[in-house]
C-alpha cells in the first residue's frame, strides 16, 4: 500500500522522478517468500516512509537497494550511484574515534582539509564535536546514534537509507535525534528510504509511506 | 604505601619460588651424587660465571640472538602479509593450504636436514625458524580476518571505502591481538627450533654449537650452563616484547 501525503504521487509519471525504481522483486529465505513480485519507487529528494511489522522484510529490502543482499530476482534501478546507509546497529569502529569514524567514509572520495571541515560540520550539527576524541564505548546509544547519523549525512550520496534510526531510544532522546535529523535533512536534501514500524514517526517524516505486510 | 607493600610481596613471592625450585634442584642433585648427570646449581653457576668471563660465549649469544632476531622477525613479516591475503581471498587461502600443513606436520629434524642440504650453516638456523614460526603467524592471522565483524565490512562497501582504509581502520585492529599472540608464541618456539637448528648445523660462534661441544666432552654443568642462558635470553625477550607492547597500548 502507498500513501502519497501530498496526494499527487501518481501523477508523477515520469522515470527521472524517481531515485530508486524495484520491479518485480522476489526474495526467499529456505523457501518461505519474503516479497513476491513486489513493485516500488520512491520519488527523489522526498522522504518515503517504509511501515511494516517486525520480520516483514523492510531491513532486507533495504540490504538489497544498498547491494549488501544479492540474493533475489527482480530488478532494482538507482538512479545515482552513492549510498548512505543509517543500520539498525550503529556499526561504528570501535578503534577509530568519533572523528575518525565520521572521516573513515571521506578518506576514499575527499582531501583532508575538506574532510576535517565536513567532520567538524556534522558532528556540531549533531552537538558531538566535544566528543571527537572519544571511542565508542565511551559514548551513550543515543550518541552513537547520532554519529551514525553524521557520518551518513556527511558522506554525499544521493540516497540515504535509515533502517529504525531512532529505535531504543527513550521519547526525550528521539525527540531531540528527530529535529537534528530533521535540520541536517534541510541543509542537504537528498533522497530519503526510511524504514520504520511506528506510524507516527512514518506520518512525522515521510512525504510518502509505503505499508508492508 | 598499600601499592608498595603489593609489589614487594609479588617480589618477595617470585624470589620465593625461584629459591624453592632451585633447592628441588639441590636435593636432586645430591640424591644422584653424580655430576655428571646432574651437576648442582651452585656447580652450574660456577660454570657460567666462568663462561661469561670469555669472548667467545658473547660471540656466540650475539649471533645466536642476532639469527634469532633475523627468523622472527621474516616469518611475522611474510606471515602477517600472505595471512592477511589469505584472509580476504578464499582461493589463496586454499591454493597456500596444503603448503602450510606440510610445513606445521613435519618435524622440525626434516626441515633442518633438508635445510642442511640446501643453505650454509648459518641460514640453516634462519631458514629453520622462517618455516616454524611462519605457519603459526599465518593461521592466527587468518583466524583474525575471519573473526573481524562482518557488520563493519559492510558498512565499509555501502559507502564505497577504499580497500586499503577497510584494510588498516577494520582488519588490522581487529587482527592485532591475534599477531600479537601468535609472536609470543613464536618467540618461545623460536628460540628452541633455532637452538636446536645450531646444534645440527654447528655455525661458528652460536649457542647451539657450544652446548654440542659441552654434550661431546662431557661438560655437564657447561651444558646446563648454556641452557639456562637459552632460557634467559627468551624470558628477556617475551619480557622486552611485552613492555613495548603495553607502551604502544597507552
Amino acid at each position: 500500500m502507498c500513501i502519497d501525503k501530498e496526494g499527487d504521487f501518481m501523477e508523477k509519471q515520469n522515470e527521472d522522478q524517481y531515485e530508486v525504481t524495484i520491479s518485480r522483486l522476489s526474495k526467499y529465505y529456505e523457501g518461505v517468500p519474503v516479497f513476491y513480485n513486489l513493485n516500488m519507487k520512491f520519488l527523489r529528494n522526498r522522504v518515503t516512509a517504509i511501515l511494516g511489522p517486525s520480520g516483514c522484510g523492510k531491513t532486507t529490502l533495504l540490504n538489497i537497494i544498498s547491494g549488501i543482499e544479492k540474493d533475489y530476482s527482480g530488478k532494482v534501478n538507482l538512479r545515482g550511484s552513492t549510498i548512505s546507509y543509517v543500520f539498525q546497529e550503529d556499526r561504528l569502529i570501535p578503534y577509530l574515534s568519533v572523528y575518525d569514524n565520521v572521516a573513515f567514509v571521506l578518506k576514499s572520495t575527499m582531501k583532508k582539509d575538506r574532510i576535517d571541515l565536513t567532520v567538524r560540520k556534522f558532528l556540531r550539527m549533531v552537538e558531538l564535536w566535544d566528543y571527537k576524541d572519544k571511542l565508542p564505548c565511551k559514548l551513550s546509544g543515543g550518541m552513537k546514534r547520532r554519529v551514525a547519523l553524521a557520518r551518513a549525512f556527511a558522506y554525499k550520496s544521493d540516497l540515504l537509507l535509515m533502517d529504525e534510526p531512532f529505535k531504543g531510544l527513550d521519547d526525550r532522546l528521539k525527540s531531540d535525534i528527530i529535529k537534528k535529523f530533521l535540520m541536517i535533512y534541510r541543509e542537504s536534501a537528498r533522497t530519503i528510504i526510511l524504514v520504520t514500524h511506528d506510524k507516527a514517526e512514518a506520518e512525522k517524516l515521510g512525504d510518502v509511506i509505503y505499508s508492508l505486510d | 604505601m598499600k601499592i608498595s607493600i603489593t609489589v614487594e610481596t609479588k617480589i618477595i613471592k617470585k624470589l620465593f619460588i625461584l629459591i624453592f625450585w632451585i633447592l628441588v634442584w639441590e636435593i636432586c642433585s645430591l640424591f644422584m651424587n653424580n655430576s655428571l648427570l646432574l651437576p648442582s646449581p651452585f656447580e652450574v653457576l660456577k660454570t657460567l660465571i666462568i663462561l661469561m668471563g670469555k669472548a667467545y660465549f658473547w660471540k656466540s649469544v650475539f649471533n645466536s640472538i642476532l639469527r634469532v632476531i633475523i627468523g622472527i622477525l621474516l616469518s611475522i613479516a611474510i606471515g602477517i602479509v600472505t595471512g592477511i591475503i589469505s584472509g580476504l581471498n578464499k582461493f589463496i587461502e586454499e591454493l597456500l593450504g596444503p603448503l602450510v600443513v606440510t610445513v606445521k606436520s613435519t618435524p622440525v629434524i626434516s626441515i633442518i636436514i633438508i635445510a642442511l642440504v640446501w643453505f650454509n650453516s648459518s641460514n640453516v638456523v634462519i631458514f629453520t625458524a622462517i618455516l616454524i614460526c611462519f605457519p603459526i603467524i599465518y593461521t592466527n592471522v587468518i583466524e583474525g580476518i575471519k573473526s573481524v565483524d562482518n557488520y563493519l565490512v559492510q558498512m565499509a562497501n555501502v559507502y564505497k571505502v577504499k580497500r586499503k582504509y577497510v584494510v588498516k581502520d577494520i582488519y588490522l585492529p581487529s587482527i592485532k591481538n591475534y599477531i600479537v599472540s601468535g609472536i609470543l608464541m613464536c618467540l618461545g618456539i623460536g628460540w628452541k627450533v633455532s637452538v636446536a637448528s645450531e646444534v645440527l648445523s654447528t655455525p661458528n660462534y652460536s649457542i647451539g654449537l657450544n652446548l654440542l661441544n659441552a654434550k661431546t666432552t662431557l661438560e655437564t654443568s657447561e651444558l646446563f650452563a648454556w641452557t639456562i642462558v637459552i632460557v634467559i635470553l627468551s624470558f628477556i625477550f617475551e619480557k622486552i616484547f611485552k613492555y613495548y607492547l603495553s607502551r604502544a597500548k597507552k
